[in-house]
């Protein structure tokens, strides 16, 4: 019998500095708008001052003839398909014949410099029959409403789930609670602007960096628009200045492209912030009717909600967002009885799609409501009700998802409850001042990770080891700043017993490194992660196979750590590096190449949520605000976070993505709105668009819980990156309500929508 | 619009550039000079991501013009490091991940850094008051105000002055 391995991680779950980290310190980190080449042109995009509007005339002639433009491309330049391909194909690069949203794009040019760039926007002759915009969702699904596209009904989804039999368990309930909710169209607002940058390759192929969450499917998107073989189009992420969902649909990297091959000279495309903020996707506004039902002793008899978003003209992700929205209204709730009709509009707004959480924020701003406007109806305590009707491990989900893992629900509010003094919170002064009210309020959610069921959820890695015990590992996974890249680097030290140091991480290069999907869905610890453990296992094998031949010890004695080899957890007078060079000078390629599928269980009964996930990210947050009542402005005082995140790899990422999260969560719930009148946007700024500055967020008390994730999880971690910004605006909401004794039911919460109730 | 000749010292290297007095010396520094660490968030002062020090102070640089900057003395992310020695609160942002995508880095390191000249043993309020106008999307400024103390009393214990740790 061997002795037992030290088990203890050498450098999974410590804390490290990111392998960028001494590049972004000194200013060496290249993004999009810091790439430069030689003759490389300005690319600019043509937008329509109108929300709608037929266009009548589009003439570039003019910009062509100008000096020092190089290429003008409109639609009938596109030498294959005019879409971005995203969902469905029903936006257009550049658009044809009508435009439906503020951020349709009708032209393109490349210019030697800005100045001549914009010069040449301004000499393209459009002329626009405005037309009347469909601005309200209600409006737009009315029968014989006018198309925003033209044979496709403004309802672009309606479904509905169900499970059990709502209408009886809300007839025979002791008690009802009856509400509906606003969300506002929200602003990811990353501090890097999309970007791209084309250029031609050597063989004629496009060769584009590109600012983006997802490499191999803006490859097909460029290839396509292109009309060339996936083969002649290479994608490469060069440092990426956050995303936060808004970057995994395409944005101007296809116009890059387009310009790069028209003009056969580089072409750099940077979005300015207005532009940013006027294009691309927003979180959906929802207006949600949900009505809850439950016993005299507080327990949940059924759940029926109905949901409303605008999602703009084109179809973007609002069936998979509208899907999330849907698959955690219940909350991590057992819900007997469920109901909710998802229903995404087409209007001439602005174009929704991804943005952190997906579609979850809204369901808990929802269902956290109504589980405490539930408790004071009952006269419960809001800890008590959760405790009461929280999922455990094994509890079969509404959606017909049995939680493998799921007792961090009830550790999360029993520790945030802990942490806050829940119970003592009375002793504490509620009227500080005569205008002054301070409140408690608690929210706990669910959330998945990974693209679910029935949808491709993959990833690969290539991984080598060269003869002097460097390691260079390949992947796709977009690091937009989450610290994926931390999370690889870390696991394959940890497994091929090297320092951190000894491995470099290529970012993404689809010419070099294999697909890894979508950086979305907080998926990647799960999915990449598993792929570097699986690449690294196999060099391992082979390094302790070399070592058995020298040592005569059997395998599993040896084992690889802090860059020695040891026996029976002890270091052995050979390292990593020797038997690397072994490997090299006796011709066993350290070499691996893996690709992991996020396996779902096919068990899932017809009549199941189609899409559901598996592994769920829990977490609690309290929030203690205290409320002027003169002015409506609410200050956040406290903020305890406690989420579970499996076990952690990079725990500066994780600590991180909460803080993050949470900061997100508190613009989202008081002061990020987008101001859309009649279709455009009047606050495209930052200075308008108000988010929370150092000054607005407290010091956000945060502990992490470790629970093993048991599924598919690599060393037992799971994701964590979503889950943050999501329980943040109901608590906020939830210790309004506790501060002022009035409750609100819209977002963002304003001090006037404040002040209006107060 | 005619171009003038600048002459400015950066980084401690005196430079002399041409360019159109309206141009921003956040695009003197980036398409000039081809110091490309100062970035661009907003180009309209509101994010401070191009935050560097001119003459001895922080400012948005953005917001300045190059007409403005004749015979001045800027210091950028990329002066930072003397002799390739990092500044004390390059090397503790990266170990308590003040940052995540790294963006506003630039900008947030130069407001540290001219707190730190002037102050080696801040508050959290002083830290907050700042970086007041530089903006992050990815962090809730939590790991700035570690990385600053950290640094700050790293500095006091270099100068032989009175830290406490």
């Amino acid at each position: 019998m061997a002795v037992a391995v030290m088990t203890e991680s050498a450098v999974v779950g410590k804390w490290t500095a990111a392998p960028g980290a001494h590049e972004i310190v000194t200013g060496e980190a290249r993004y999009c708008p810091d790439i430069r080449l030689p003759g490389m042109l300005c690319g600019k995009l043509l937008y329509s001052p109108y929300a709608r509007a037929r266009i009548v005339k589009l003439d570039v002639s003019k910009a062509r003839e100008m000096p020092g433009v190089i290429a003008t491309i409109t639609h009938a330049d596109i030498p294959g398909e005019n879409s971005y391909l995203y969902a469905e194909p029903d936006q257009p690069l550049l658009v044809v014949d009508e435009v439906r949203f503020q951020g349709d794009a009708v032209a393109a040019v490349a210019a030697v410099d800005e100045q001549t760039a914009d010069a040449a926007l301004a000499a393209i002759d459009v002329e626009y029959e405005e037309l009347p915009g469909i601005f309200d969702p209600l409006e737009a699904m009315q029968p014989g409403a006018d198309q925003i596209l033209p044979g496709h009904d403004n309802v672009m989804m309606s479904q509905m789930y169900r499970t059990g039999n709502v209408d009886a368990a809300i007839a025979s309930a002791d008690v009802v609670i009856e509400n509906v909710y606003r969300t506002q169209w929200a602003e990811q607002a990353f501090l890097e602007t999309e970007g791209g940058v084309g250029l031609v390759d050597a063989n004629g192929g496009i060769t584009v960096y590109s600012s983006c969450q997802a490499p191999h499917r803006d490859r097909m998107q460029i290839a396509r628009a292109l009309r060339m073989p996936e083969s002649m189009v290479r994608v490469i992420t060069p440092y990426i200045g956050g995303a936060f969902g808004a970057k995994d649909e395409a944005h101007v990297q296809i116009h890059a492209g387009l310009l790069a091959h028209a003009a056969q000279r580089p072409v750099h495309l940077i979005r300015e912030r207005r532009e940013s903020i006027l294009t691309h996707v927003k979180r959906h506004p929802m207006t949600i009717e949900c009505t809850t039902a439950a016993t005299a002793k507080g327990e949940l008899l059924a759940v029926k909600a109905r949901v409303i978003a605008d999602a703009g003209p084109y179809t973007n992700s609002t069936h998979e967002v509208l899907g999330r929205t849907g698959e955690f209204i219940g909350g991590p709730y057992k819900v007997p009885n469920l109901e909710v009709e998802k229903i995404g509009v087409r209007t001439n707004n602005p174009i929704c799609g991804a943005f952190r959480g997906f579609g979850a924020p809204q369901a808990a701003f929802v269902c956290e409501s109504q589980m405490d406007d539930l408790a004071r109806k009952l006269g419960m305590d809001p800890l008590e009700i959760r405790l009461l009707n929280g999922v455990d491990t094994g509890t079969k989900m509404y959606t017909g998802v049995v939680l493998r893992e799921a007792s961090a629900m009830k550790a999360s509010l029993d520790r945030a409850a802990e942490m806050i003094e829940w119970d003592k919170r009375d002793q504490f002064e509620r009227k500080p001042a005569s205008h002054l009210r301070r409140g408690w309020g608690i929210a706990t959610i669910l959330k998945g990770t990974g693209l679910g069921r029935s949808l491709l959820d993959h990833a690969g890695v290539v991984l080598e080891m060269h003869r002097d015990g460097s390691v260079v590992l390949q992947s796709s996974a977009a690091d937009m700043g989450q610290g994926i890249i931390t999370v690889m680097a870390q696991l394959a030290a940890e497994r091929l017993g090297v320092d951190m140091s000894a491995i470099r991480v290529i970012r993404a290069d689809t010419s070099r490194s294999p697909d890894a999907g979508p950086t979305c869905a907080s998926r990647q610890t799960m999915v990449s992660g598993n792929a570097v453990i699986r690449a690294a296992d196999e060099i391992r094998d082979t390094l302790l196979t070399l070592a058995v031949r020298k040592t005569k010890i059997e395998k599993d004695r040896l084992d690889l750590r802090a860059g020695r080899l040891t026996v029976d957890g002890k270091p052995h007078e050979m390292s990593v590096n020797d038997l690397a060079l072994r490997a090299a000078n006796w011709g066993y390629p350290l070499h691996a190449e893996s690709l992991v599928h996020f396996e779902y269980p096919d068990d899932a009964p017809p009549g199941d949520y189609r899409f559901s996930q598996e592994v769920f990210q829990f977490c609690t947050q309290v929030a203690q605000v205290l409320v002027d009542c003169e002015t409506g402005q609410v200050t956040v005082e406290r903020l305890i976070a406690v989420h579970d995140a499996g076990k952690m790899i990079n725990p500066g990422g994780v600590y991180g993505q909460i803080e993050g999260g949470v900061a997100q969560g508190i613009g989202y719930a008081l002061t990020e709105e987008l101001l859309v009148e009649e279709g455009l946007t009047k606050n495209p700024s930052l200075e308008n668009y108000v988010i929370p500055m150092a000054f607005d967020i407290p010091e956000i008390e945060m502990e992490v819980l470790e629970i093993p994730e048991p599924f598919g999880a690599p060393l037992g971690a799971k994701g964590i990156a979503e889950a943050p910004i999501i329980p943040t605006a109901p608590a906020i909401r939830n210790a309004i309500y506790d501060a002022i004794d009035k409750p609100l039911y819209e977002l963002p919460m304003t001090a006037e929508r404040v002040l209006a109730v107060s | 619009m005619a171009e003038m000749d600048i002459k400015l010292n950066v980084n401690g290297t005196q430079q002399e550039v041409s360019a159109n007095p309206d141009k921003t010396l956040l695009y003197l520094l980036r398409d000039n000079l081809g110091l490309t660490g100062t970035k661009d968030g907003c180009s309209s002062g509101d994010c401070g991501a191009c935050v560097v020090m001119l003459d001895g102070r922080p400012v948005n640089s953005c917001m300045v013009l190059a007409a403005q900057v004749e015979g001045s003395t800027v210091l950028t992310i990329e002066g930072l490091a003397e002799n390739g020695n990092l500044h004390p609160v390059q090397r503790t942002f990266g170990e308590t991940w003040a940052f995540q995508c790294g963006f506003c880095t630039p900008g947030m390191l130069i407001s540290c850094y001219a707190l730190l000249e002037s102050n080696d043993d801040p508050t959290r309020e002083e830290i907050l008051t700042a970086i007041a106008g530089n903006f992050c999307r990815c962090t809730g400024y939590q790991g700035v105000v570690k990385a600053v103390q950290q640094a700050a009393a790293e500095l006091r214990a270099a100068n032989g002055g009175g830290g406490n740790d």
